[in-house]
């Protein structure tokens, strides 16, 4: 695969040199720098080969900015990084958002953060942020924002027609799960046309890795994603480990995975829970938290902490496992073993439940790629992707588990793949829990201050929610000179729009629940 | 009279804004069970809520939205301070910071804090019983002790 796509970019694009990388250090197989043109010519050919565009970055280098481009495939591991240089001073480039629907909101992303204008693309207003500031906060040195760009920027102003009238959806709404906004054109009870806005929960989380040590940012990635804490505690562990050839211990191995199975089920039900809630059913809320606080016992005597882990270390564990904890989980996994009877007779078999998720916010295949979508929703549009099989960390690539994927792509499908991948959960949890080996959790000799070799990786994790993707670039200092987050709550909210148009208000608040938005990691 | 049945149906707004908002649903769910104290009618809108727990980060953003629900609530209002963001800024105060309110104090405010990353939900139960101490003047039952 790596070398046909090699030959084939090579002659779509005549003449520009395509180096391949080590996979291993560097989580992508090719890399070529492009121009603008060329950029435009490897985007089509990629769309026209079925690839799906993973992240977009941008890098200040201070004598230049970068955009890096990743192209992945869902079929086949084969990644690109496909880079353009621009000028810091004037950074523009052309926009991929006519081949690829995601890069639409990538590119609103980078020119609030970078100031990169994209040439043709058709809605540059803000995103994250707000007016109030007045500086581009990614910037390596201080670079104000000009009053018209502050203007271009602040555009955004919900119009009425004569028949429409508009809908504020939050940021303050219990439906959305936090603090998301969706600015809804309504006509009548149909939605025209729907518009998130972001960064009410923008934290800062990319500016502040770039200010301390990688071992002073483990605190962080769980309070990005607080349900899936375990799996962002993962990506940015092994990526850090990955990036500076630290080996692990395999029982540590085997506990990563336990533990972030075990954080999958609570995320899967909580989801569940909230979900139905929004439906207007309330005593699955019950039920679910009921689960969720046998899972935090277990998980609270190892990892000290019942929602917000930070379990792991560079090189290991904090904390080995005791027979307690192996009890605990044997016992919890006969238990919720007999609980999915009692999920499929109170919401499975719901025939109001199914009424209003069949049919619901369909997504077909073809669409999920162009948006890359990730996890559940991506599997619910009967796209077997996981990234637990296609990249395994720790030790996933020893487990043996199914892909649950759904048929038509609708709310009821995510519903089905999600309590079907809670089964898988616990199968994995099971054969890692009967192949824990003895031995150390911590490796030897990982030192204090972690200093990678220069150069980049883009490192991706399966979370609760779908493909994680940590793209850092080291400088040979102790602190990463970028790192970023491609999250999956984001890539999976820009489907909305186009889901919601023509909707129902009510098959809208359907639609968005079966996404399973999770804020604090799309504003990061 | 009136002040102790204020102080034992306190009807908070949901209002949550990031990983603490999990607690305060586990705090209302089946193991903690919010409604032995009478609190467990959380409601969507400011206007029926006499309570605002403040579960997270506050932005610069969220910051306007935040004040105008606080100034819908009718009177009687309280508001509790739920996690260290909401209480200084937490964590994500560093030097060139640029988005995040440092502190909930500093728009509304704000009778009861409650310290943790995020706190546990008997640690969310011990600020409305701090709370319930503040409307009545006198405790539910006697507090854990005080000696260290």
């Amino acid at each position: 695969m790596v070398e046909k796509i090699k030959a084939e970019l090579g002659a779509a694009l005549g003449g520009v040199e395509i180096r391949e990388t080590e996979y291993r250090e560097r989580g992508y197989h090719l890399s070529c720098e492009a121009s603008p043109g060329e950029l435009l010519k490897a985007a089509r050919f990629f769309d026209e080969c079925g690839f799906y565009l993973a992240a977009i970055v941008c890098v200040d280098y201070r004598e230049y900015l970068e955009l890096v481009y990743i192209f992945a495939n869902h079929s086949a591991l084969c990644k690109t990084k496909v880079t353009l240089k621009l000028d810091p001073a004037k950074p523009a480039a052309p926009t991929l958002s006519a081949i690829f629907d995601c890069a639409y909101w990538h590119e609103r992303e980078i020119r609030e953060f970078y100031g990169v204008l994209f040439d043709g693309h058709p809605n540059l207003t803000y995103l994250f942020l707000h007016e109030g500031i007045d500086a581009y906060p990614l910037r390596k040195e201080q670079v104000l924002l000009a009053d018209e760009d502050k203007k271009a920027l602040g555009a955004f102003r919900p119009e009425e027609g004569e028949d429409t009238f508009f809908v504020n959806l939050g940021p303050q709404h219990p439906s959305t799960h936090g603090v998301l906004r969706v600015v809804l054109k309504m006509d009548g009870e149909y939605i025209q046309s729907a518009e998130p806005v972001l960064g009410y929960l923008h934290r800062m989380h990319e500016k502040m890795a770039e200010n301390r040590s990688y071992l002073q940012f483990l605190p962080n990635p769980s309070r990005m994603d607080y349900l899936g804490a375990m799996s962002f505690n993962l990506g940015h562990v092994t990526a850090v480990e990955r990036l500076c050839g630290i080996a692990v211990p395999d029982r540590a191995n085997c506990v990563r995975v336990i533990a972030t199975e075990l954080n999958r089920i609570s995320s899967h039900l909580l989801w569940l829970g909230a979900y139905l809630a929004d439906l207007g059913a309330l005593t699955p809320f019950l039920f679910v938290f009921d689960d969720r606080e046998q899972i935090n016992d277990v998980l609270e005597a190892v990892t000290g902490s019942r929602l917000t882990y930070c379990y792991f270390r560079f090189g290991g564990l904090y904390n080995d496992v005791d027979e307690a904890f192996i009890a605990g989980t044997k016992a919890f996994i006969e238990r919720m073993r007999g609980r999915f009877g009692l999920y499929e007779k109170l919401v499975g078999g719901n025939v109001i439940f199914i009424n209003r998720t069949r049919g619901i916010g369909v997504i077909e295949k073809e669409r999920a790629r162009k948006y890359a979508v990730s996890g559940p929703v991506l599997r619910g549009a009967g796209i077997a992707m996981d990234m637990r099989k296609a990249e395994p960390c720790a030790a996933y690539s020893e487990m043996d588990f199914d892909i649950p994927v759904g048929t038509r792509g609708d709310a009821l499908d995510m519903y089905r793949v999600r309590v079907r991948e809670m089964g898988t959960a616990l199968d994995i949890i099971e054969q890692a829990l009967a192949r824990l080996p003895d031995g150390p959790v911590m490796a030897e000799k990982v030192p204090k201050k972690l200093k990678p070799p220069k150069g980049d990786l883009y490192h991706t994790v399966e979370t609760p929610r779908g493909e994680l993707g940590i793209y850092i670039v080291s400088d040979e200092s102790d602190r990463p000179y970028r790192m970023k987050w491609r999250v999956p709550s984001f890539s999976n909210l820009m489907i909305f729009p186009e889901l919601a148009r023509g909707n129902l208000l009510a098959d809208a608040v359907a639609i968005l629940g079966s996404l399973d938005l999770v804020i604090p990691e799309i504003d990061r | 009279m009136l002040d102790l049945a204020r102080a034992n149906s306190i009807w908070p707004m949901t209002f949550g804004l990031a990983c603490c908002a999990i607690e305060m649903m586990s705090t209302a769910m089946s193991r903690f069970d919010l409604d032995r104290f009478g609190a467990g009618v959380f409601r969507a809108t400011p206007r029926q809520a006499d309570l605002m727990i403040v579960t997270g980060t506050v932005t610069r953003k969220m910051a306007p939205v935040l004040t105008r629900l606080y100034e819908q609530m009718p009177s009687p209002k309280w508001v509790i301070a739920m996690g260290n963001c909401a209480i200084s800024g937490g964590p994500f105060v560093f030097e060139g910071q640029y988005n995040v309110i440092e502190g909930v104090d500093l728009l509304v405010p704000v009778d009861v804090y409650v310290p943790g990353c995020p706190p546990r939900p008997e640690g969310l139960l011990e600020g409305f019983l701090k709370l319930e101490e503040k409307i009545t003047g006198k405790r539910r039952f006697p507090g854990p002790d005080s000696r260290w």
